[in-house]
């Protein structure tokens, strides 16, 4: 792109029609080539998510769309059911545990890659990113191995050390699926994290130090503050893969376990009513936009206070 | 951060909070690599059902793969799913990119946002999406479906990784290039590409890796009778507790390990970070 191209292109622009603006931002401004993927994704995501919006409050039967029945019904029947609430309220916990947890370790492993040397820090980095490669059917399979049944590992552990005498149910609870979610979920906590610490200026850390600060102060105080945007970032999109998922309640929390995305896999799978299941998959998805919308305001303002009290 | 830190005389809580740190540390890395080991050590067992601790040493549920019709053939539908997934991803993502990091139009950031989007949308919602709309217009699950859906959901891993790298390039280089002389796909061809190419390798190993394990999108886009291998064994999981599946899973281990370490050693890890 030679500036000699943009400059006639920005002249020409202003006082140029509409049409012609695009036509020079295609030709001269180089937006050519981003033409293919956006309508890719016109075409195959947002006309779905359209019809999925439609779906929802339409009678659809095996796919056909029912004339002329348009009706909010069917978001009414799902908001004054109890069921519905009760499970919808589920996800939201466990998926707030899970990354509560995520955090809590989280933090200290992207804390440490900060303070290694070379080798550890590729070390932890592959530990990291090599799960991330690894289908989640795989991981959560591990679960089931680790926590199910009486010869599972975390049993035999368990009644080796003489801490239980029989064995214990873990595998189809909550709490199977709290720790799947937040083993499976980690490396998308770490790697925010790890990019907000290793940006931050070490010259505040060494002055706090220096001016008499304990180092578990210093921590709370400067470290923690300056990484509030990896923070943000990393709960935001554990929750959001919390929130929604459902292979992990469904392997993990059983036969009866249920969850808001456990219900739409139902809904449009196994019984086929696909409009009950687009309500669910419109409020999921939603409620999870308003939900990673609330955590990043969230971290906007905990940053916007944090430099307002440094300064 | 290479510079060294000041020693400072510790006060106890300075050590409790070290303690804490490292503990936590210390669950965080069991938690992150102790299952995957876990799975290895069962596939070798010679029990039928699965156990822990796992007795003997045997191959038999690496051989009893060989005899699985079933899990051979979606391991080559998804063989063919997962490299279709890539060619589109890149034909798409590799332009788009470069309109991104390199086009001066208005509204430039906000069609970023909207290239990535699909990155911040559930699995199975673009599942679930995409079946309708194959529903609507008459178009039933297929490998087809199942292709289009992950393209959808890959683009996004492709043009961040590509953007990434691109954003990193000297574009001086170029410049000089043309001033010499040389046209415009020679430029592309000889400089730029080999530049780029860390990031595009990247990014389809990325495409091809998503596409090769994902479940959600999958799940509601395949047909019953051409099932890629991550919803054959999202079933057989459910089904069947010997430890072929064990067996299935430490080989996905061992192929996502290959392919870190590979990357590890070609363009680094540290691009992936964010």
């Amino acid at each position: 792109m030679s500036a000699h191209a943009s400059v006639a292109a920005r002249g020409g622009a202003r006082r140029a029609s509409p049409w012609r603006a695009l036509h020079a931002s295609i030709f001269a401004r180089g937006l050519g080539p981003a033409l293919p993927a956006v309508a890719y994704l016109v075409v195959f995501l947002v006309v779905p998510l359209a019809l999925l919006f439609s779906f929802a409050f339409l009678s659809v039967e095996r796919g056909v769309v029912q004339p002329g029945t348009f009706s909010l019904a069917h978001f009414a029947e799902a908001l004054g059911d109890l069921l519905f609430w009760k499970v919808a309220w589920r996800s939201f916990w466990v998926g707030v545990v899970a990354t509560l947890l995520c955090l809590l370790l989280g933090y200290p492993l992207a804390y440490l890659y900060t303070q290694w040397g070379d080798l550890g820090r590729r070390l932890l980095l592959i530990a990291v990113v090599a799960p991330l490669l690894t289908s989640a059917i795989v991981r959560t399979y591990a679960w089931m191995v680790i926590l199910g049944g009486r010869y599972g590992l975390m049993n035999s552990l368990l009644i080796d050390l003489g801490l239980i005498t029989r064995p214990l149910r873990i595998l189809n609870t909550d709490l199977a699926v709290i720790i799947g979610m937040t083993q499976i979920h980690l490396p998308f906590m770490v790697l925010p994290l790890i990019a907000a610490l290793a940006a931050r200026d070490p010259d505040q850390e060494d002055a706090s130090l220096s001016l008499g600060a304990s180092r578990v102060e210093t921590f709370w105080r400067v470290t923690v503050p300056q990484s509030i945007p990896g923070i943000t970032a990393g709960c935001a999109i554990v929750f959001a893969l919390s929130y929604t998922n459902f292979i992990i309640p469904q392997l993990l929390g059983g036969g009866n376990y249920a969850t808001l995305a456990l219900q739409v896999y139902e809904f449009v799978i196994v019984i086929l009513d696909w409009t009950k299941g687009a309500v669910r998959a419109s409020l999921l998805l939603g409620s999870c936009f308003v939900f990673v919308f609330v955590i990043t305001w969230a971290g906007n303002r905990a940053m916007a206070w944090s430099e307002k009290r440094a300064s | 951060m290479t510079r060294r830190r000041r020693r400072m005389p510790r006060s106890p809580s300075d050590l409790v909070g070290g303690a804490v740190l490292y503990v936590l540390a210390g669950i965080a890395l069991l938690g992150l690599v102790g299952p995957s080991l876990v799975v290895i050590a069962i596939s070798f067992t010679e029990k039928r059902y699965i156990s822990f601790p796992p007795e003997g040493f045997t191959l038999t549920w690496y051989r009893a793969i060989l005899d699985h019709q079933q899990l051979l053939d979606s391991a080559v539908v998804s063989a063919r799913i997962s490299l279709v997934v890539m060619v589109v991803c890149l034909a798409l993502g590799l332009p788009a990119a470069f309109s991104l990091v390199r086009g001066r139009y208005p509204g430039r950031s906000a069609l970023g946002a909207f290239l990535v989007a699909p990155q911040m949308m559930p699995g199975m919602v673009i599942g679930v999406a995409i079946l309708f709309f194959g529903a609507y217009f008459a178009f039933r699950q297929s490998e087809l479906m199942v292709i289009i859906a992950l393209a959808v959901f890959c683009l996004p891993f492709v043009v961040r990784v590509i953007m990434a790298r691109l954003t990193g390039i000297d574009p001086t280089l170029e410049e000089a290039s043309s001033n010499l002389g040389a046209s415009r796909s020679q430029t592309f061809a000889r400089i730029t590409l080999p530049q780029l190419l860390p990031g595009v390798l990247a990014g389809a190993a990325f495409a091809l890796i998503e596409a090769f394990d994902n479940v959600t999108v999958s799940l509601f886009t395949a047909s019953p009778r051409a099932r890629p291998l991550a919803v054959e064994l999202y079933q057989l999981i459910q089904f069947d507790s010997s430890p072929i599946v064990a067996a299935i899973s430490a080989l996905e281990i061992l192929l996502a390990l290959v392919v870190v370490l590979v990357l590890a050693r070609t363009i680094g890890l540290e691009g992936l970070r964010d």
